[in-house]
């Protein structure tokens, strides 16, 4: 019973580490998800849980007016995504981004970070 | 004891190793930035490929004295196309009365129609119509497990994400509520063994949930463990109250009040939740209800996990902001 237990438990646990097919996901930013960060960032730096399609995957970002901040064609290699930015003054901005994983799936989402003291 | 005591560290074991694995991707119901599990009580607010196996719950009934029950089901839902879906499922039952005396067998076959009526992806809004179909004679009739007769349901569900609230609200974004509401309609008035009408009943019930994965990558990235930005705190709430044909009956309402907790994962969930009846009536003491889910689209989006008709799950097409 015993063992049981715990091979089918391990067989889940692997099964989760299966980096093959599933929607990708953010799992981390740079700068971080809702931070507020001293200086000016060069560039945003986005990490998926997934492998992407770059020509179905992108990213902006904008100040608080809604201005393009963000210059450059994003790169994207693998599962990490990353655009270069315009000089930043202190303020808030928005990163928007689209991914499609490389089985299809879509997924989106948007995050804040703020430049200032 | 140590039978207990070794399930229990194999199963502590396996905890960990989940908490300590790398997956890092969620699934199932998408609604924009929002992902919604799949409830245990209740439904949510997609069609979808997945399956549930098993649920399993374990409660005491409200009788006097109060008899125990074991349900396990088994659910498998599949999309005949990108909006419009079937599900299968059915359960096995096990009540037994404190005088030592056991009944055991599978309920009716259950079906659900699906129908995806809308999806705001900015205001994280899920609309979605079903009708259940409960198959009268197709369980264990004899051991009082299922109905002679069949039940159609047709139910209302939603699913809202707060994620659309302005910036200022920080945390409270990553809220988000679903909810069904159904009329069960029997295909018999009365029931001759028993002697007694047979009720339309309103079907409800509803949940509120905490994302920690919109927490960390909407809002903002606190940098907590793995394991806990995969988890996603619920409480459900499902409740029955007869409103038609139910002359000599108790007009009582029945349901029970779930908090719980769901760890997503990129290719199944798994769930647990407390069962608190809310009178009498409904069960006595706490209860418990655990759920294993797959997310077939996940886990076969080329085969099994894509609609019948129409392609890919999700076909290319130029995205645009």
């Amino acid at each position: 019973m015993r063992t049981s237990i715990f091979f089918i438990s391990l067989l889940l646990a692997t099964f989760s580490n299966v980096a093959a097919h599933a929607h990708a996901f953010l799992d981390h930013a740079s700068p971080l998800v809702g931070s507020t960060v001293a200086s000016a960032p060069r560039e945003v730096l986005l990490t998926f849980t997934q492998n992407l399609e770059s020509a179905f995957s992108s990213v902006q970002v904008t100040d608080a007016n809604g201005a393009r901040v963000d210059q450059g064609k994003p790169q994207i290699s693998g599962s990490t995504m990353r655009v270069g930015l315009k000089s930043l003054t202190h303020g808030t901005y928005r990163v928007r981004w689209q991914a499609l994983s490389v089985d299809t799936h879509k997924t989106e989402g948007s995050f804040t970070f703020s430049v200032g003291p | 004891m140590f039978r207990y005591s070794s399930c229990s560290r194999a199963f502590a074991l396996a905890l960990i190793i989940v908490a300590l694995s790398a997956a890092e991707a969620f699934a199932h119901c998408f609604v924009g930035a929002r992902f919604l599990p799949a409830t245990l009580a209740t439904d949510d607010p997609c069609v979808a490929d997945e399956m549930s196996i098993p649920t399993v719950a374990w409660s005491k009934t409200g009788d006097v004295p109060a008899a125990t029950e074991w349900d396990i089901s088994v659910d498998l839902a599949k999309r005949i196309t990108e909006d419009f879906g079937i599900t299968i499922g059915d359960t096995w039952s096990q009540i037994h009365q404190p005088g030592g005396f056991t009944n055991a067998g599978f309920g009716n076959l259950e079906t659900t129609l699906q129908y995806q009526l809308f999806k705001d992806g900015p205001h994280e809004l899920a609309l979605l119509l079903g009708l259940i179909v409960d198959w009268g004679g197709t369980g264990a009739i004899n051991s009082g497990l299922a109905d002679r007769w069949s039940t159609l349901t047709p139910t209302f569900y939603f699913g809202k994400g707060f994620g659309d609230l302005p910036d200022s609200f920080g945390w409270v974004r990553a809220f988000a509520v679903t909810g069904q509401v159904g009329y069960q309609f029997p295909t018999r008035n009365f029931d001759v063994d028993s002697g007694s009408f047979i009720p339309q009943v309103l079907v409800y019930g509803a949940s509120i949930q905490y994302s920690m994965p919109y927490l960390k990558s909407e809002i903002r990235d606190y940098q907590l463990p793995d394991f806990i930005n995969h988890l996603i705190p619920i409480v459900e709430m499902q409740l029955a109250t007869p409103v038609a044909n139910n002359f000599g009956n108790s007009g009582l309402t029945t349901g029970t009040i779930n908090p719980g907790v769901i760890w997503v994962g990129s290719y199944f969930q798994v769930g647990a939740e407390a069962v608190l009846p809310v009178n009498h009536a409904s069960g006595t003491g706490v209860g418990f209800l655990g759920q294993l889910h797959l997310y077939l689209d996940d886990m076969f989006p080329t085969t099994i996990g894509r609609p019948l008709l129409g392609g890919s799950s999700a076909p290319p097409q130029q995205l645009k902001f």
